[in-house]
């Protein structure tokens, strides 16, 4: 009676059919050796037979294991010509199976114990590690930053560049190849000291427009590392390659 | 001469984030014989387990490195504001140690063995970065093959994998039958 009232386990406690089965052998003191293949059977179905419905998802390796079990016990019903000593108990592969499965469960075990021991020990690694450069908290900026900062520069530019030399032609075709190969070179750019740089007007605007081009198409990302630190143009990382 | 390498060696351990190789000191300390640098590791290693000092020493995973000591445990929980740290589900903690015994080994291989479908478990231990992938079976279907990491030493305060529990410390504890509710 007693014993019956032990067993009021649920099927959810055990990491599955083989330690259920382990679980068994144990409380029925049985020799893991020389299983008695119908009443551990019997057992066993009945812990099956508690749940209601069974999920396949999660039971059937339950079953399958009842199904081993079942079979085996067949195989010892069967007649055989000789018996020699060779021949092998059909239960073998099952309790090498057990043996094995009983190891690693004692190794978890102890495992355990060394995990808690470790979990009072902190090491430097075990802070967060340092976010790496493409990591860092960004914040997108939007097309509104970009032309604010954008006119501040072309006021700048036009006080300093008051003769007005016809000059070359810039074609927004080589300006965005150029800034791309820029970008894979130098892996980011800065817009101010970019736009800085830029011989006139014109070519600063082609350069904008080009800019503007290129994060509408999402090869590119604007972003200011903090509110009110200069904007940086990068590669996007799909676009690398 | 010997003081200077010993405190080369405990600034080299300073600053490393993973554990620091015997290997990898002596490459950088090439001009010290072996012997040397043993000894002074041994040297900081023991400073640092006698003196009254609230760090220590560990090695993990073939490597050197700081930890603080268990004592001190609760008081670094509290500056880092964490309850606990999450410990390995008792699932991921089989798997782990099924790998561990039996390495290299194929998810098929690891479920057959544990009784139990184990790819959701084993894709978690991958993201913890505690087993990896490593190659390939030459078998049918080719199916990935897995190990456990350094990490997965570290995490344990392993030194190598010949310091898993061995097969008298499993045993004795399978006769204890503590593991067995």
């Amino acid at each position: 009676m007693e014993e019956a009232r032990e067993y009021q386990v649920n099927l959810e406690v055990f990491q599955g059919p083989l330690d259920l089965l382990l679980f068994l052998i144990r409380k029925k003191k049985i020799d893991i050796h020389d299983i008695p293949i119908a009443s551990i059977t019997r057992e066993y179905l009945d812990y099956l037979d508690r749940k209601e419905k069974i999920n396949l998802e999660r039971e059937g390796e339950f079953l399958l294991i009842a199904a081993l079990l079942i079979y085996i016990k067949s195989q010892m019903l069967l007649p055989r010509e000789t018996l020699t000593e060779e021949e092998e108990d059909p239960r073998k592969v099952l309790v090498d199976h057990l043996l094995e499965y009983q190891k690693i469960k004692a190794a978890s075990a102890l495992l355990r114990e060394k995990e808690d021991k470790q979990m009072m020990l902190w090491q430097r690694t075990a802070l967060p590690s340092l976010p790496s450069k493409d990591e860092l908290e960004l914040t997108e900026v939007s097309l509104f930053d970009l032309a604010e900062v954008f006119l501040t520069l072309m006021k700048k530019k036009e006080q300093e560049n008051i003769r007005f030399i016809h000059g070359k032609d810039y074609s927004l075709e080589v300006k965005m190849k150029e800034l791309i190969d820029f970008l894979k070179e130098n892996r980011y750019l800065d817009f101010q000291e970019y736009f800085d740089h830029q011989e006139s007007i014109e070519e600063a605007l082609v350069s904008f427009f080009c800019l503007l081009e290129l994060i509408k198409a999402r090869i590119v990302i604007a972003v200011q590392e903090t509110l009110f630190r200069s904007i940086k143009v990068w590669l996007r990382q799909e676009a690398r390659s | 001469m010997s003081t200077r390498l010993k405190d080369v060696i405990e600034s080299l351990i300073f600053v490393s984030l993973e554990p620091l190789t015997l290997e990898k000191i002596k490459n950088i300390c090439s001009e010290f014989a072996e012997m040397e640098i043993k000894e002074a590791i041994q040297e900081i290693i023991e400073n640092y387990a006698s003196n009254q000092r609230g760090i220590q020493i560990i090695q993990a995973a073939g490597g050197y490195l700081f930890s603080t000591k268990s004592e001190h445990d609760q008081w670094v929980r509290r500056l880092l504001r964490m309850e606990q740290k999450n410990k390995l589900s008792r699932a991921a903690l089989e798997t782990l140690a099924t790998v561990a015994y039996h390495q290299p080994m194929t998810l098929a291989e690891i479920s057959a063995l544990r009784g139990v479908d184990s790819t959701y478990t084993l894709k978690t231990l991958l993201q913890k970065k505690l087993v990896k992938i490593t190659g390939r079976k030459k078998s049918p279907g080719r199916p990935l093959i897995y190990r456990t990491t350094d990490r997965f030493l570290t995490y344990f305060g392993l030194n190598s994998l010949s310091d898993l529990p061995s097969e008298e410390e499993i045993s004795k504890i399978l006769d204890e039958e503590k593991i067995f509710e």
